[in-house]
């Protein structure tokens, strides 16, 4: 086998046309992951411009009512990944500014995609581009006839009459080809490597190899799946086509139809809908019998006992204070209900279409890409949670500082500049790969299954294949 | 011209007799037709969503004209409401913009799944705001792209010309009787046409058919929906025209069908993708920072001005107050002034945006410079041009939105000024003006 593939290797070489495609590769490569991280270094630039612009408005605020304050609220930026350069994954789809205030929960907003024409359907010319769509096809060409051809000039017959087993033939022809994939992978990924020296730590490093193993893996895939066309069918012409129309069907068709079933099997609600749903159970409470005026009645009566007066004027703390964050912790549970109805569905859809590996191992790849890139749904999702959580840290303490800062009324009241200097900044941390990983067991799965399916079809079929 | 047809006679025999080339056929139909009705989908739901809203205002001006009518001022649990001030009754005016999708979505829904097509307008709103964002959606389904019918004519259509393609031509040299073709046709070229040119036929047949049962549906009948056709005619003319060269110089079924395949990738996937790395590199995503600045910096700077330097910015930027009523008095009216404020929060808010605009503008501007190389892209904003879903469909939109706020605003402040005391008829005008700023 061994010398099959060095074989195939010296003929690869030989050919003048592969050699000049081959540094087209690497140097088309080489430049498209440069720039894929000069762009994530100047989004990454932008980014810590705008935050530090608006974190310093916020440190200079002058002496101002904590609750204006809440009205007044901050932004966070959604950050991008270091791998993010190679697999861009849905960052110009979603927003990337967030404003938290009090009272609502934003949406996320001003995506990239809004800010312009369409120009690609496919991304952006990142490294995954290349690594999903045209090195695959450029495996297929170079496996397409290599039995196929042998078989066209009679050389497989006398290969086979030589003692060479047919399996075995296969296998390495689909090495040699699969050794040329992951040549121009190791390319891609090294220079993103040794681009990104210094914002690569362990994690990183870890991302960067799970990358590399899918991405080899499906490689594998198309290289032994092609290889076993050019064997299995009569002619180039034919093995060509039938591969073409497998990778057809893998890249352009079913993500696309897939991912528009995913969305009719658990559709998720309009907006308007979202907007009023949630709208109702702040004012006719979460089990529909606790409007509003009677929870806030409630609260007063709780209040009033605990600190045993019978006025709110006699309280010895600012009522608006407490009453502002009992409705904020309410209108937190409303967005959970709501908000987790929604991510709930989101993730069954992620799910649906995750299981579409079983037929198309591209849906496994695309999804894993975009995982290990930070640059997929989980990590969104992710993001929206903890901006999140810190704006309801930021609210709660705006809200005691109103409550027991000092002032028992008057919304006219003023706390000074140190306050707001001493609230801590929103500060995203990236979720660990370990942690991230979990979701991504179904696609590694079912790469792996592909793989090994696709080694099972070549050595359990292999003896059934007609020589001339 | 009897050699032309039966040359497509023959053709169309070679074509019935090829499963590969049958069901591929078919299952572009099947895509083209779940493209349609994909857009068709969105089509009515957005026009549901409208009715929806339009429905509920119609409910709130029923509400409001009631309590005109009962010589109330508002809702009885809440007092303090008077809907005979200018501020209040702008208030509770309808004032929805909606951007009702063109009849021709099913087409393309482009850009659509990227903006919010329906706002509800208060004079302090601008048109970046956060509520004008799109509809909920799986964000990898948007990213990994809608398969609508533009996707299957600007992508899929020319990977089943390939498949159509590919062994014209090829398949002769492969089996070696070439020279044989060369001996009964005297003109090649013409052998070769024929044979592309019922395929032309087939595909612009079949998608004239595909097009006319939606256009029917949805109504759009002739107009731009013969322009989108003939769009689309001529993008399929220009690749069948490339594929023709490369079968008139090509070595074979395998040779061709990597050329074909290479230019589709070339034009389809790397060089967009090329352009909007490059629009990336020159215009990064931007954060809106001067939006944001306006939006909440500037506008806090202005709460902490005095009621007179804010009435002083107020007549400033707006000269025709200094007729009104207020204006003439000598004392100030805390409550108008306050009111008031939206006015000049307004004018930030629309330089913020403005600027926002042009470096939209001008990132569009790179793109459209680029469309000589990247005719793909091109095709692919006018077929969204064409169906009201591209990006100038929704800036049009935005600009309706200023429309009304303009309105809110100038009317708040003509009304407020002028002490107008609202009734049931003002009140009505104000919901008329608020339709769509018209």
């Amino acid at each position: 086998m061994k010398q099959i593939i060095l074989n195939e290797w010296r003929m690869l070489l030989r050919v003048r046309v592969l050699a000049y495609l081959t540094l087209f590769f690497i140097v088309g490569l080489a430049l498209v992951t440069y720039l894929g991280i000069v762009q994530n270094n100047q989004q990454l630039e932008q980014q810590q411009v705008a935050k530090e612009h608006i974190r310093k408005q916020w440190e200079n605020l002058d002496a101002m009512n904590p609750h204006s304050a809440a009205h007044y609220g901050s932004y966070a930026f959604k950050p991008t990944t270091a791998l993010s350069s190679i697999d861009e994954g849905i960052n110009t789809i979603t927003g990337n500014v967030l404003r938290l205030e009090g009272h609502v929960q934003n949406e996320i907003v001003y995506s990239e995609a809004s800010q312009s024409l369409s120009v690609s359907k496919f991304g952006k010319l990142k490294p995954s581009l290349l690594l999903q769509y045209v090195i695959p096809l450029f495996l297929i060409f170079l496996a397409f006839a290599s039995v196929s051809s042998e078989k066209e000039t009679g050389r497989l017959k006398l290969l086979v009459f030589q003692g060479t087993s047919l399996s075995k033939l296969i296998f390495a022809k689909a090495l040699s080809v699969w050794f040329y994939g992951l040549l121009l992978l190791i390319v891609s990924v090294g220079i993103q490597v040794f681009l990104n020296v210094k914002g690569t730590d362990a994690d990183g490093l870890t991302r960067t190899a799970l990358l590399l193993l899918a991405y080899a893996l499906y490689y594998y895939i198309v290289a032994l799946l092609a290889t076993w066309f050019s064997a299995r069918l009569k002619s180039n012409a034919a093995s060509l086509s039938t591969m073409l129309a497998v990778w057809i069907l893998w890249t352009i068709f079913l993500p696309k139809i897939w991912g528009n079933t995913t969305d009719k099997l658990h559709p998720l609600p309009s907006r308007q809908e979202f907007k009023i749903a949630m709208q109702e159970d702040r004012s006719k409470g979460l089990d529909g019998h606790n409007p509003s005026d009677k929870r806030s009645e409630a609260f007063k009566q709780k209040i009033l006992a605990k600190y045993k007066v019978n006025k709110v004027e006699d309280l010895p703390i600012n009522y608006d204070g407490l009453r502002m964050q009992a409705d904020e912790e309410y209108g937190d549970d409303v967005w959970d209900k709501h908000f987790g109805n929604s991510y709930d569905i989101l993730q069954k859809q992620k799910q649906v279409y995750q299981l579409s590996g079983i037929f198309n191992p591209f849906a496994s790849l695309q999804s894993v890409s975009m995982g290990f890139s930070g640059s997929d749904m989980y990590h969104h999702l992710d993001f929206l949670r903890q901006a999140e959580n810190y704006r309801r840290d930021l609210i709660r303490t705006l809200n005691e500082k109103q409550a027991y800062g000092g002032s028992k009324t008057g919304e006219r009241w003023k706390e000074g500049n140190d306050f707001f200097k001493s609230v801590k900044d929103f500060k995203y941390s990236t979720p660990t790969v370990r942690r991230a990983s979990t979701h991504y067991g179904t696609d590694v799965l079912l790469l792996a299954l592909w793989a090994l399916a696709t080694t099972l079809l070549v050595w359990l079929t292999a003896k059934k294949i007609k020589l001339i | 011209m009897k050699q032309l047809f039966t040359i497509i006679q023959y053709e169309f025999r070679h074509f019935s007799r090829s499963p590969f080339k049958m069901v591929s056929l078919i299952l572009f139909i099947g895509a083209a037709v779940y493209g349609l009705q994909n857009g068709y989908t969105l089509l009515k739901r957005q026009n549901t969503e409208i009715e929806t809203i339009q429905a509920k205002n119609k409910e709130t001006i029923a509400e409001v004209t009631g309590w005109y009518d009962a010589g109330k001022k508002g809702p009885d649990d809440k007092p303090w409401i008077d809907v005979t001030t200018p501020m209040r009754a702008i208030w509770y005016a309808p004032a929805s913009v909606l951007k009702a999708p063109s009849s021709m979505m099913p087409f393309s829904i482009g850009q659509a799944e990227q903006f919010g097509y329906y706002k509800q307008v208060t004079n302090s709103s601008s048109t970046f705001d956060a509520d004008l964002a799109e509809e909920i959606a799986n964000p990898e389904r948007l990213a990994i792209g809608t398969l609508d019918f533009s996707f299957v004519i600007l992508y899929l259509l020319p990977v089943l010309a390939i498949i159509l393609l590919f062994n014209i031509a090829g398949l002769e040299r492969d089996l070696g009787f070439d020279q044989l073709i060369r001996v009964n046709h005297p003109s090649i070229r013409k052998w070769l046409f024929s044979r592309f040119a019922f395929y032309f036929l087939l595909l612009s047949g079949t998608l004239l058919i595909l097009m006319l049962v939606y256009a029917v549906r949805t109504n759009v009948l002739p107009g731009t929906f013969i322009l989108l056709y003939l769009l689309i005619v001529l993008y399929t003319l220009l690749w069948f025209v490339a594929f023709y060269f490369i079968n008139h110089k090509g070595k074979g079924s395998a040779n061709q069908a990597i050329k074909m395949v290479s230019l589709w990738l070339l034009f389809c996937v790397v060089i967009p993708g090329g352009i909007h790395q490059l629009a990336s590199l020159k215009y990064p995503g931007n954060y809106m920072t001067d939006y944001l600045d306006a939006s909440r910096d500037e506008t806090y700077k202005l709460y902490d001005l005095s009621v007179d330097t804010v009435k002083q910015r107020l007549l400033a930027a707006y000269p025709d107050l200094a007729r009104t009523q207020h204006a003439k008095d000598t004392a100030i009216d805390e409550s108008i002034i306050g009111n008031s404020s939206s006015g000049l929060t307004n004018k930030l808010m629309k330089a913020a945006a403005l600027t926002i605009e042009n470096t939209n503008e001008d990132k569009n501007r790179f793109i459209r410079n680029t469309c000589w190389f990247n005719p793909v892209s091109w095709f692919q904003n006018r077929m969204n041009a064409l169906c009201g879903t591209d990006y100038y469909a929704y800036r049009r939109y935005r600009a309706d939105i200023q429309a009304v706020i303009d309105k809110k605003v100038e009317l708040l402040l003509h009304d407020s000024w002028n002490k107008e005391t609202v009734d049931k008829k003002r009140f009505m005008e104000y919901v008329s003006a608020f339709k769509n700023g018209k």
